[in-house]
């Protein structure tokens, strides 16, 4: 580049610069907005009840206390609730994941008959509300014995439409190239899902495994429809039984209901490097 | 050819075999009973006598279905494009970052995803609250200085839970598209880059057509998700005029659930069932039009 | 299997008077050092009922849905019956999510022959039981084989819990109201607090209106209700128009003749109060405790389940001098909604609960009823007449001073459509609640009610 090309080019870059820090201020500061409500939330919950319905905005609380969390610890049977919350959560997420990875790559890639008949079939599962389908799902589970056991609270929970339409759309969208140069070379199906489709979609198995184990948290409906005592309760169902008081109870709802997210959350917050890195893994088109 | 042909049948096969299965019990045979179902008075659970299209017709009467109908594709209107503008805009941002900052506004972004409805619901109900929600702070100023009830003034409804839902739901959206935007070569924005094209010529040459893909996808995904939504306007309504804001899928919890009408709950899931597939295709469409150009 | 009669269920008075030491010893809460007293006695009760478990002959699956303040107490009186019975009989409760999801899973549950062995139901909800075959009949014979006989109980809540078959299908164990309460403090300022420290010249309409405009200052309203809440709406609602001798549901018809000029009298009045400022508008449940227990409001409108709530507040030293006592005649006559938990026998087909632990149930019935002193500690007024009648709970402050509502209450109407989460709760939402609170014309609420709940039943 001639002298005055370059001179353009660091202007050029200069502005970008001051652009660029502009739209990271206000990322940041849009994110800062985003978490505020969780902040407040939580802030408010290490609040004794009655400065939580004082007028004016207090954004640190003046008489810290753990009070409010108190009670459901050491009252409830939540240990057992986290713990079959665990159990009941990790096997969906890993059957879902691995059933719809293979189901995904055999309608993206594969020919069968009555390929197009399962996808149809597949959207058509996403476009049924689940309300229209659990008494059944209760019956069957009842059918097969595995009402109040968690088993039977994993089941229904296997039918993941969203999963297997993100795999297969994000395997349509691997370059043909890979597929034919691994094909010459000899490679046969399974090669190619676990070699090549897989490893370059890392990035949204790791969205899918959590969006997943997520959603089997946080499930309600079914879980306290399949299950009839504590024991097989999982947090979201137990939670809703805990003894407390009526009347202005701000505070310790909030902490209840904090309490049954907080696992999950934590163990994102903790593990957020991994997360980010395992989606941020870039597939990469070399060349 | 043919045996590499009975080969890939043969793979499909053992690929879709539990899936089918799991498939076959839990979804195909519940469906078929639900549609058995819609043409009968049963109850919530145990068999009904044969009515024909009744409940048919008695939907096509129900003023409240018809504006539970009109309610939900208010709401979806409302929710499903904002939200994956703003999934797509959010992880542009954080595509941009770097190190712990990075890390911070991702997980600021995320963080609601992980909650369950009901934390949602009481943080947001806290927030809002009439009479203690630190929000009336910003909202009196233009009102004369009152408090405003946000969940319990109907035309306020439907927008406030909407952004509600934003807020919970956009941890979806932003990772789709960051899985998508890592896969755009980043050689192609340097290149851009050296040839002087500003930030918005490379967005709108490079990163649209490119990520067009996942944005059908969580358009498609959030529409149909969005057209089934229940649990956040059923808690905010709750005890309120609930009439006024219901959604189809409150229509059929109500009709199953609280007054044990299981034949009718399950005529409403079909129709539905159509309408939500009718869009699903009508986008589908539009979307593939314009991809094409 | 050991009858309960040879458990040392005596004298009915002497068990009074240990629920009545037990009511007291509930109104503890936790302090701090509390806590770690909770941890290990947890931790020991954890084992001692899985041991206990090992040995009890009997086991009673119980299933409420009294999470709250009554969970409490409830909890507590099923710990006492365990002890009582260690060895022999043992109830292993779980409380389920209140409303809609509790009676959907009721329901599910016994079509397919699963469920507890008793349960607790609102009366309110019964019609929908009864018609979805939930729950099962009692008979005459079995009830007096295990001491429950109807004379013990008031004539309209034991008939509250009948079908339209005229079988008993639940036997009540308490009745529940919306009471008054009130501010001493704020009261006597305005000159209407009595010498015996009660409100006086509440009644009638004009009396009434009165005292809320002089109540009403710059620093407090004269009455605090949930008026963003349809459940309280309703509450009052039914009350007003009690009052008025006004009927919901007669012969099938909704607010039929006269009874609909009651209603809208009944909402043009709730929106009085509302426009007059006396009372705030659209306030949520939780707020509108907080607006009386700041002392921002003098009256506060309730149930009276929130009674433990104002006894825990003034032990702690931060509650004024407060009472509570029924809703006054502001109409023709005293009147007040009520509602009642009752105990039934879920009806599980293909596996019913057998003659032996059917009567098992009955006897365990009849024994929480016999205690159910303690479970007026939670602001209900038992249903079982001997209790209700006796002594000690006349004596129980400030349940008794509240309690000649049972001689007025009424029911809500026998129907499918009515009861906790039912439409009936959901219709005075949609309509009576705007109308209170300015949004709509009363007549046109009340009308728009009729037609709704009327369309709805068939």
């Amino acid at each position: 580049m001639s002298a005055p090309e370059m001179a353009a080019a660091h202007r050029n870059i200069r502005r970008l610069d001051r652009i660029g820090l502009a739209l990271t201020l206000a990322t940041v500061l849009g994110a800062i907005l985003w978490a505020f409500p969780l902040y407040w939330a939580v802030v408010t919950t290490l609040k004794p009840e009655a400065e939580v319905v004082q007028a004016g905005v207090v954004l640190w609380p003046r008489h810290f206390t753990l009070d409010n969390y108190f009670h459901v610890l050491f009252d409830t049977k939540i240990g057992l609730w986290y713990i079959n919350s665990l159990i009941t959560s990790g096997a969906v997420t890993l059957i879902v994941v691995v059933m719809a990875a293979g189901a995904g790559y055999a309608i993206s890639q594969l020919a069968f008959p009555g390929r197009q008949a399962l996808w149809w079939m597949i959207l058509a599962s996403f476009m049924v509300p689940i309300q229209a389908l659990i008494v059944n799902h209760f019956i069957l589970m009842s059918q097969f014995h595995l009402i109040n056991t968690l088993a039977g609270v994993v089941g229904p929970q296997l039918i993941a439409p969203v999963t297997v339409i993100i795999y297969k759309q994000f395997f349509d969208s691997v370059p043909k190239d890979f597929r034919e140069a691994a094909v010459i070379d000899g490679a046969n199906n399974f090669h190619l899902l676990f070699r090549i489709y897989l490893p370059m979609n890392w990035g949204v198995t790791t969205a899918l495994g959590i969006i997943t184990f997520i959603g089997a948290w946080n499930l309600f409906l079914w879980p306290f429809l399949a299950v009839t005592s504590q024991e097989e309760m999982n947090v979201s169902v137990g939670i809703t039984q805990v003894f407390d008081a009526f009347g202005v109870k701000y505070a310790r709802d909030l902490a209840t209901a904090i309490l049954a997210a907080m696992p999950v959350a934590i163990v994102y917050l903790i593990f957020q490097r991994r997360v980010t890195q395992a989606i941020m893994l870039s597939a990469g088109i070399k060349g | 050819m043919l045996k590499s042909k009975r080969t890939e049948i043969a793979v499909a096969l053992v690929l879709i075999s539990p899936f089918l299965l799991i498939y076959g019990v839990l979804f195909i045979y519940p469906t078929v009973k639900m549609v058995q179902l819609s043409f009968t008075n049963a109850p919530l659970i145990g068999a009904g006598e044969w009515v024909g299209i009744k409940n048919f017709q008695r939907l096509s009467f129900d003023r409240l279905f018809i504006s539970a109908i009109w309610n939900t594709v208010y709401f979806v209107v409302l929710s499903v494009i904002p939200s994956t503008l703003l999934g797509l805009v959010v992880a542009l941002g954080v595509n941009r970052l770097k190190g712990w900052v990075q890390s911070f506004v991702l997980a600021a972004f995320f963080l609601p995803y992980i909650l369950p409805v009901s934390v949602v619901f009481r943080v947001w109900s806290w927030m809002f609250d009439k009479d203690f929600g630190i929000a009336q702070n910003l909202i009196a100023p233009f009102n004369d200085g009152q408090h405003i009830s946000i969940f319990r003034t109907v035309p306020l409804f439907m927008p406030a839970v909407a952004f509600v839902t934003i807020w919970w739901l956009l941890g979806f959206n932003v990772l789709l598209f960051i899985a998508g935007l890592r896969n755009i070569s980043t050689e192609i924005y340097e290149a851009a880059a050296l040839d002087g094209a500003s930030r918005w010529t490379q967005f709108r040459r490079i990163t649209w057509p490119l990520i067009w893909p996942v944005t059908v996808l969580v358009l498609t995904i959030q529409l149909i998700l969005q057209l089934k939504i229940f649990d956040q306007v059923y808690l905010f309504a709750n005890g309120g005029r609930a009439d006024a804001t219901m959604v189809v899928v409150q229509y059929i919890y109500k009709q199953a659930f609280q007054q044990s009408h299981g034949g009718l709950a399950a005529a409403a899931s079909l129709v539905l069932f159509v309408v939500i597939a009718a869009f699903s295709i009508l986008q589908f469409q539009l979307l593939r039009a314009r991809g094409a150009t | 299997m050991v009858p309960l009669g040879t458990l040392g269920v005596n004298s009915i008075d002497a068990s009074i008077g240990r629920s009545a030491k037990k009511a007291a010893a509930v109104e503890n809460t936790m302090g701090g050092f509390e806590v770690f007293r909770k941890i290990l006695s947890t931790a020991l009760l954890t084992t001692a009922l899985y041991a206990g478990a090992a040995q009890a002959k009997d086991t009673i699956v119980w299933w409420d849905f009294l999470g709250g303040g009554d969970g409490v107490r409830m909890k507590s009186m099923i710990e006492e019956f365990n002890k009582e019975h260690a060895g022999s009989v043992e109830i292993q409760a779980t409380t389920l999510d209140w409303g809609v999801p509790f009676y959907s899973k009721v329901q599910t549950s016994a079509a397919v022959g699963q469920g507890p062995d008793m349960m607790t139901y609102h009366e309110s909800r019964m019609p929908l039981g009864v018609s979805t075959g939930s729950l099962s009949p009692l008979s005459t014979d079995e009830l007096k084989a295990s001491g429950i006989q109807d004379s013990d109980f008031g004539p309209a809540n034991w008939k509250a819990a009948q079908g339209p078959d005229g079988k008993q299908y639940g036997v009540p164990l308490d009745i529940h109201s919306i009471i008054l309460y009130y501010n001493k403090t704020l009261l006597k300022q305005a000159g209407l607090l009595g010498d015996d420290g009660k409100p006086k010249g509440l009644d009638g309409l004009a009396n009434w209106e009165a005292a809320l405009a002089k109540l009403t200052t710059n620093g407090a309203v004269g009455l605090s209700v949930a008026t963003a809440d349809g459940g309280t709406i309703w509450r009052i609602f039914y009350t007003l128009l009690s009052q008025q001798d006004g009927v919901l549901l007669k012969d099938g018809k909704f607010l039929d003749g006269d009874n609909l000029g009651k209603a809208t009298t009944a909402i043009a009045e709730m929106q009085k109060w509302v426009k007059s400022g006396w009372v705030p508008t659209k306030t949520e449940y939780p707020a509108s405790i907080a607006l009386f227990t700041s002392g921002k409001a003098a009256f506060h409108i309730n149930g009276v389940w929130e009674v433990p709530t104002m006894v825990d507040l003034a032990k702690k030293g931060q509650l004024f001098d407060w009472g509570a006592i029924q809703i006054p005649a502001i109409y023709a006559h005293p009147a007040t909604w009520a509602d009642s938990h009752a105990f039934s026998i879920p009806n599980r087909q293909g596996n019913p609960v057998d003659p032996a632990k059917r009567k098992l149930v009955l006897d365990t019935i009849h024994w929480f009823n016999v205690h159910s002193l303690e479970w007026a500690g939670g602001g209900h007024i038992p249903a079982f007449l001997p209790v209700q009648n006796s002594a000690a709970f006349k004596a129980l402050k400030p349940n008794s001073d509240y309690s000649s509502l049972a001689t007025t209450a009424v029911f809500d109407p026998v129907s499918v459509l009515a009861g906790v989460a039912s439409p009936v709760y959901d219709a005075a939402g949609n309509y009576v609640l705007p109308a209170t609170n300015g949004e709509m014309v009363p007549a046109d609420a009340a009308k728009q009610m009729r037609d709704d709940l009327q369309s709805q039943a068939k």
